[in-house]
């Protein structure tokens, strides 16, 4: 980032001072689900803060029979339905819909990704893109591989320009799989050209857990053992699998949040100092963070990890069903909907302190935070009756909703006598600065334009922390620990609450 | 707590001291504490983004203090201290009110919002700092925003601004725009980095600034940059009008780029032409020209082109606001030089300020005949109206659009259009306080476009 400003002098002091290249980004899947919610409504917002170079466009492909007008049109119905930014300014639509255009693509046809090649040379002709090419897989991972062999097929990904591509979790199923992945990604794109989104990581409140540890100086020094108890990541949605049920009861808990979410915050709060805020920098730390991370051998799955599965219920004041009886589900599904771990850390840094990490649906409300409790002071000066209401310590970083960070520490109560009660700093991030927080894809697919990976998953990420997940997956297929079920609209089965009880702590309220 | 027991206070005292208003206010943060006592996990600390003092000469512009303050205090917790100086009122009086609301967040936390009226009467106005000092949040910057033009050099300025963070003024506003604007790059010379500043100003020329840094962006585009060998700027203004706007987009291309100023000189009609010497002594001519465009705030730029050519590859960079409006017609000749149907008026006034090279001594002499004939100071002259206009929409609206024109080489002239956002003050003010009003650039923009105002 750094380089750029220093190469075009007019960027300094700019609100963003990151400029995209203009480029044309090829949306494969442009008439699916992922594109029309979430896709062309980014690009239009990204547009409308004027952040689009001149000469970028959008190349919707997909196996539907379009003109570009039909696809201009299905553009401007999905981003007037799905923009986060209403009313829609009908001039920044119209302008970003002129740059918008559409080729219809079999994935199975190399000659329908030549025609792709002609209409992007003529496109890099008129709009002066110099042969830069984002290409946005949002399709199904299975047509990751034939995407990347017919775009190397077609020769679309060489020649002058960047040639980037990028690709959606999950990143695999296990190692195996996204080892084969990352091979085949990795024959046809250099790995920094290789984007892997995982949308958490666009979120301001996760990149601010850097910014919270490395650019203070009172957090650092006591971001350790010698005074961290432990620290608890929760995931909690309160929605049920809704229209996923087919992909998610292949998928499970673990693999749909612990082994890509969670595992990345896990990281953030656990990894060393970078020296400095790029890419590599940032991502090596990462990853040493996760191979540290010690293997739940095989028989100590059923004692440091829980399983669940919610029955029907209440949740939010409404009557919902349970699993089993979610569309799309198999009857008798084991597939677990809650997961909960104890994880440690074997490095000098966190030696003993055990990382309790718990995902799952259908909990009471939606909240995803990371809660660093300290140990205890090692002397009750006030003595035992003053402390009875005080609790330890504790940092939380709330990633969502309610963005933001508190500190509890003890407080004097004002009375007569000396009794102590943990009171709150609270930092609030919607009403602590004075701009607006930027949506998670909207940041990302502009980083994706600029060519800044720093938020996104390298290959080594994704391999390791499916190290750690493949023989707890194994032990859950022998039924190890059992699957248990718990209410709707409940923190998880009672064996989570156990696993914290046996090491003499609770979970967090969030 | 519940939304609706959030409290919303009021209190109002005439003949009150600095003391009173304090009180007051403690009163109405104990209050909102009290019904904010919070649950166990959340007991809610008050947060506070700022401080903002708003200096207003009259009910006016108090109004319109009040206005940008209450969009502001929608989303962003903060005290706002409005101060309206009332000289010749009898002295020793002090007229205050204050109010504090609960402002509504995505998390269903109120947190407060409070804002302290003082009309002052006497003397005691002169004496701002002693007046806000007791009131001020610690610990958060505290900004001062002068809604008329600020007594550059005064006493009473330099009292007031020991007690701020951030001076945030309007240019284009400035009664009168060459004797503030130096006065403004005095100050921000002699305060050097204790002191920040912030323009609404600069914060209109961020889109075209913008859109510049972005043509240049590309890898195979920065050479280019050295290769500029033209600047032509149009502003919103009858006859000199209020060229700020328009001098500090040259401040900042200038001073980013490294040009030395080797010679200005201004005409009638607004017009300046500039030699800048850049790398390798390559001049660079700029020139500006004001325009009637009623529908822009004075001195706002309405064209930029920059042009020039590099490895043997020319380029223009043209930027039009309100593409859609109908142009003056122009001369033959230059329809023949520029042929843009008549979509690039800075790309005219560049061909016009080449074809009248041969006159430059005239030009030169221009300016002290200007000034005999006018009676103005060198480099002074006020603008017809006062400052800045509502905007009249005359037809479907097309001047919140910006229009870029990309030409290079023997490639396509590549179009793009962008709607630039509604620039009201409280959005301006967000964005320039949001970054902390200590803008390099900003700062050195503003020392090379004074030193090209000061050169006419």
């Amino acid at each position: 980032m750094s380089t750029i400003t220093q190469q075009n002098p007019l960027v300094e002091g700019l609100h963003d001072y990151r400029v995209a290249d203009p480029s044309i980004m090829v949306i494969f899947g442009a008439t699916g689900d992922l594109s029309s919610k979430k896709l062309l409504p980014a690009i239009y917002n990204l547009a409308k803060q004027r952040v689009l170079p001149p000469g970028f466009a959008v190349v919707g492909a997909a196996i539907d029979d379009l003109s570009d007008d039909a696809f201009r049109k299905h553009a401007s119905e999905v981003i007037s339905e799905h923009s986060r930014t209403q009313p829609i300014d009908q001039t920044v639509l119209q302008a970003f819909l002129q740059e918008a255009f559409y080729v219809k693509v079999d994935f199975g046809k190399v000659e329908d990704f030549r025609a792709l090649q002609r209409k992007l040379d003529e496109l890099d002709h008129s709009r002066h893109t110099g042969g830069n090419r984002i290409y946005y897989c949002a399709t199904p991972p299975p047509t990751y591989e034939t995407i990347t062999e017919q775009l190397k097929a077609a020769a679309l990904a060489t020649g002058g320009g960047f040639h980037r591509i990028v690709v959606e979790k999950p990143f695999g199923s296990d190692l195996k799989s996204a080892r084969e992945l990352n091979k085949i990604l990795q024959r046809v794109f250099h790995e920094d050209s290789v984007f892997r989104i995982d949308h958490y990581l666009g979120k301001e409140t996760v990149q601010n857990i850097l910014a919270f540890r490395f650019a203070n100086s009172i957090f650092e020094p006591v971001w350790n053992s010698n005074l961290i108890d432990s620290v608890q990541i929760t995931a909690a949605e309160e929605i049920g699998v809704e229209l996923r049920g087919g992909y998610y009861d292949k998928a499970g808990a673990l693999r749909d949040i612990v082994q890509n979410h969670a595992l990345q915050l896990l990281a953030l709060v656990a990894m060393e100092p970078p020296v400095a805020f790029d890419a590599n920098a940032v991502r090596d730390e990462k990853v040493k963070v996760l191979r540290a991370i010690r293997l739940i051998e095989d028989a100590e799955v059923a004692h440091a990890t829980v399983r669940g599965q919610y029955s029907k219920g209440w949740v939010l004041g409404e009557r919902v069903v349970g699993y089993r009886e979610e569309k799309n589900v198999a009857q008798g599904s084991l597939t677990e909907t809650f997961a909960a771990l104890r994880l440690f850390v074997d490095s000098w840094r966190w030696a003993g302190v055990p990382f309790y990490i718990r995902a799952g649906k259908r909990m009471p409300k939606r909240a995803t935070e990371l809660r660093i409790q300290f140990k205890k002071p090692p002397h009750l000066t006030f003595g035992r009756e003053a402390a009875e209401e005080l609790d330890p310590n504790a940092i939380t970083l709330r990633i969502q909703p309610e963005e933001g960070i508190s500190l509890k520490f003890g407080a004097k109560v004002p009375s007569a006598g000396v009794r102590l009660r943990s009171v709150t700093m609270d930092f609030e991030y919607a009403t602590s600065f004075l701009v607006e927080t930027p949506e998670a894809y909207e940041r990302l697919l502009l980083d994706c334009m600029i060519g800044d990976p720093t938020l996104f998953t390298r290959a080594d990420e994704v391999e390791t922390a499916w190290k750690l997940i493949d023989p707890i997956e194994a032990a859950w297929r022998d039924d190890r620990p059992q699957l248990q079920m718990y209410e709707s609209g409940t923190w998880g089965p009672p064996a989570a609450a156990r696993l914290l009880q046996a090491d003499g702590r609770e979970w967090h309220r969030p | 707590m519940s939304l609706s027991t959030a409290p919303d206070l009021e209190w109002h005292g005439e003949s009150v001291t600095i003391a009173d208003v304090l009180n007051a206010l403690n009163r109405a943060r104990r209050s909102f504490a009290q019904v904010d006592a919070g649950d166990e996990e959340h007991p809610h600390s008050r947060n506070c983004v700022m401080t903002l003092v708003a200096v207003a000469p009259d009910a006016a512009e108090e109004k319109r203090a009040i206005k940008a303050i209450t969009d502001i205090s929608m989303h962003h917790p903060c005290l706002a201290i409005v101060v309206r100086d009332q000289p010749q009122v009898r002295a020793g009086r002090i007229e205050a009110t204050v109010t504090a609301h609960p402002i509504h967040g995505p998390s269903d936390q109120p947190a407060p919002c409070e804002v302290v009226t003082l009309h002052v009467h006497g003397a005691a106005g002169s004496h701002l700092a002693a007046l806000v000092d007791p009131l001020l949040v610690s610990g958060v910057p505290t900004y001062m925003w002068w809604l008329a033009t600020p007594p550059f050099g005064s006493g009473e300025l330099t009292d007031a601004l020991r007690v701020c963070d951030a001076l945030v003024v309007d240019s284009a506003r400035f009664e009168r725009p060459f004797h503030s604007f130096v006065g403004l790059a005095e100050l921000a010379e002699r305060s050097h980095k204790k002191l920040g500043l912030a323009d609404l100003q600069w914060e209109r020329l961020t889109p075209w600034r913008e859109t510049a840094a972005q043509f240049f962006a590309p890898e195979e585009r920065r050479g280019l940059v050295q290769g500029i060998s033209e600047v032509g700027i149009d502003y919103a203004g009858e006859g000199r009008g209020n060229r700020i706007g328009a001098a500090l987009m040259v401040g900042w291309l200038s001073s980013a780029l490294g040009w030395k100023l080797e010679h200005a000189a201004a005409g009638g009609g607004g017009v300046v032409a500039a030699i800048f010497k850049a790398e390798g002594w390559r001049p660079v001519q700029v020139a500006l020209r004001s325009m009637d465009r009623g529908q822009l705030a004075q001195g706002e730029i309405s064209s930029l082109r920059i042009a020039g050519s590099a490895a043997g590859k020319s380029f223009s960079l043209s930027i039009q606001r309100d593409p859609q409006r109908p142009r003056p017609p122009e001369s033959g000749e230059f329809q023949r030089l520029h042929p843009t149907g008549g979509e690039d008026d800075a790309a005219m006034e560049i061909a016009q300020r080449k074809a009248a090279r041969h006159r430059e001594v005239v030009v030169q002499n221009l300016e002290s005949l200007h000034h005999t004939s006018t009676g103005e100071a060198p480099g002074e002259s006020l603008p017809p109206q006062p400052k800045v206009v509502a905007r009249e929409r005359r037809r479907a609206d097309t001047s919140d659009v910006l229009l870029t024109m990309i030409d290079i080489g023997d490639g396509e002239v590549l179009r793009h259009v962008q709607r630039v956002p509604p620039l009201d003050e409280s959005t301006m003010l967000l964005n320039l306080l949001s970054i902390g009003a200590r803008d390099a650039v900003y700062n050195r923009s503003l020392t090379a476009a004074a030193e090209l105002m000061r050169a006419l």
